[in-house]
């Protein structure tokens, strides 16, 4: 006849009692583990009614209480701080750092708008140099791509900057022929200084005015002469006007296979926070706990044995006894420690978020405010002079 | 193999038992085996002389009580009244009598005298018929080297011999001839 013994009213904790041994050999941990044994059992029922457990389930239901407050605990600093703590070597250990905040992945994240409008980022920008043929408008520059740069099969090019303009304006900022009646010739002979060296200028003019003159030759070409443009349009590249001589044409691009990796690069053999489940924090260390963390800890055990022992006596809902069958209470054990578990955790996520930094941060300006208003309050004293 | 109905569980039904028979109900009775051997019997098998008992042992039970009643015979008014007395089979087989150190197994048999309430009540009726699970771990199945035919070699870890159930009626004191100066108590159980 077998006889499994159940709680018979004390227990003396030993470590490797727990089933994970996370805390077994901290101090703290050991001198709670009985007492909250008691605590339990009592709280249960026991020394008025059996309670069908041994100490083993009540120091894994321990564990389990201090190991979930530190998950809830890690898990509400992980969310405060994600953004600043992603990217760091995952090397550190968290637990007892403070985390500054940083910009480390905004900076990461607007990146991206600078590279795409060419001033940063992490895609590179290759030149690359297209031959143009006398009397030829158009050129397959996918065609080009595949044979000049050697590109995979499956990878693309996408071209952000074309060299095919026009002289710029300043190159006949002083030539007397530009027609755009402005030359610096005309305007001396307005002043009647004709007669002097068209290098020597003794009218300071305001920047305004070479603007305007450098607009009016731009459009005097655009409008009087052949334009320098392009169209591109899908892989084809059209140039205006047809080149009359062959050359070569500058092109700026990047390759999408490079913009398409989202793989951040990083020092070679540094592992990285990449995700919330790397962040390196580690269990609590309980002694460290305050009493208000231990006081949810030990109502948490509770719940826990509740719930083991819901299990236990519902592993079969009737029970027999001598010439009947009994039914335990196991429905309201399930019930009360599954309403207890979610309201604690309810709870302490609740209390971590009022002292999240946005939360604290709204409630001192709420408290400059308040202060000011009471401030303002006060008479202001009248000097009499 | 055999799934569900294992010692594990057995064990706690025990203590589920016996902590409502003992500690939450606490119905008790004491238990006087016929001796049978000190008893004269006559050609018919009836006690010629005195009948004679063990001493009493006190156990704890279940008992459903059938309502009294009075009927009237040639011989006059009698008085009638059932009990039914259900006993956990596991308290009966750890019993230590009067301190002996002695640990036995009580059988209850048809013809033991149950004393209950100053009342004696004889027992013409046992019921051993609540098996959990069905098994009776006394009946593995196995030979002398353990074997069992079908690889069920723990069926002796599976199922659960729950009660006996002792129907009883009521006997007027001067029939059982037991006098109540002979009643003993320190019976205990042994977990």
């Amino acid at each position: 006849m077998a006889v499994i013994p159940i709680y018979p009213g004390s227990s003396s904790f030993f470590p490797g009692d727990t089933p994970f041994g996370f805390y077994d050999n901290q101090i703290d941990f050991q001198v709670d583990a009985d007492k909250v044994v008691t605590y339990v059992s009592r709280r249960l029922g026991y020394p008025i009614m059996d309670v069908e457990l041994q100490d083993l389930n009540f120091y894994a239901a321990f564990e389990d209480a201090v190991t979930t407050y530190g998950n809830e605990l890690y898990a509400y600093k992980v969310r405060e701080n994600y953004l600043s703590i992603e990217g760091s070597p995952t090397a550190s250990n968290l637990n007892h750092e403070l985390i500054t905040p940083n910009f480390a992945s905004v900076v990461r994240y607007t990146e991206q708008y600078g590279e795409e409008a060419g001033t940063g980022g992490t895609t590179t920008w290759y030149t690359g140099s297209v031959p143009v043929t006398a009397g030829q408008q158009d050129y397959d520059l996918k065609t080009w791509a595949s044979e000049s740069l050697g590109l995979d099969n499956k990878d693309f090019i996408e071209v952000k900057r074309i060299f095919y303009e026009a002289t710029p304006a300043i190159v006949k900022f002083f030539d007397p022929y530009a027609g755009t009646g402005t030359g610096m010739v005309n305007m001396m002979d307005t002043f009647g200084w004709g007669n002097y060296s068209p290098a020597i200028n003794f009218v300071m003019m305001p920047l305004s005015f070479d603007m305007q003159k450098i607009q009016a030759i731009e459009m005097s070409d655009q409008v009087r002469r052949s334009q320098y443009s392009f169209e591109l349009i899908n892989n084809n590249l059209r140039i205006f006007p047809i080149p009359q001589r062959s050359g070569s044409m500058h092109i700026q691009y990047i390759k999408l296979s490079e913009r398409n990796n989202p793989i951040s690069k990083y020092p070679e053999g540094q592992y990285n926070v990449t995700n919330v489940s790397n962040v390196n924090y580690c269990n609590p260390d309980y002694c460290e706990i305050n009493s208000i963390g231990r006081s949810w800890i030990f109502d948490y055990t509770l719940a826990v044995c509740k719930e083991i022992l819901g299990y236990i006596r519902g592993k079969y809902t009737q029970v027999p006894i001598p010439g009947a069958e009994t039914t335990l209470n196991q429905s309201d054990l399930l019930t009360a420690a599954t309403s207890e578990k979610e309201a604690l955790v309810t709870r302490l996520r609740e209390y971590f978020d009022e002292t999240s930094r946005s939360n604290l941060l709204a409630v001192k300006a709420a408290e400059a405010e308040s202060l000011q208003k009471i401030e303002a309050a006060v008479p202001y004293p009248i000097y009499i002079g | 193999m055999a799934l569900f109905g294992g010692a594990r569980d057995v064990s706690m039904f025990r203590g589920i038992s016996r902590e409502l028979m003992w500690d939450v109900i606490v119905q008790e009775c004491a238990l006087y085996k016929f001796r049978l051997e000190e008893t004269n019997v006559n050609i018919y098998g009836e006690a010629a002389e005195e009948k004679y008992y063990e001493a009493p042992m006190l156990l704890n039970t279940l008992i459903d009580r059938q309502d009294q009643s009075t009927p009237n015979s040639d011989l006059g008014i009698d008085f009638a009244g059932g009990r039914t007395f259900k006993f956990l089979r596991d308290d009966l087989a750890g019993v230590e009598a009067n301190g002996s150190g002695k640990i036995g197994v009580v059988v209850p048999e048809v013809g033991d005298i149950i004393w209950y309430e100053n009342g004696y009540y004889e027992i013409y009726n046992l019921i051993n018929n609540q098996l959990f699970v069905g098994k009776d771990p006394n009946y593995p199945n196995q030979d002398d080297n353990n074997y069992n035919p079908y690889g069920n070699s723990d069926l002796a870890n599976f199922g659960y011999d729950v009660s006996i159930i002792a129907e009883t009626h009521y006997v007027p004191a001067d029939r059982v001839g037991i006098s109540e100066e002979r009643l003993i108590s320190s019976i205990k159980h042994v977990k």
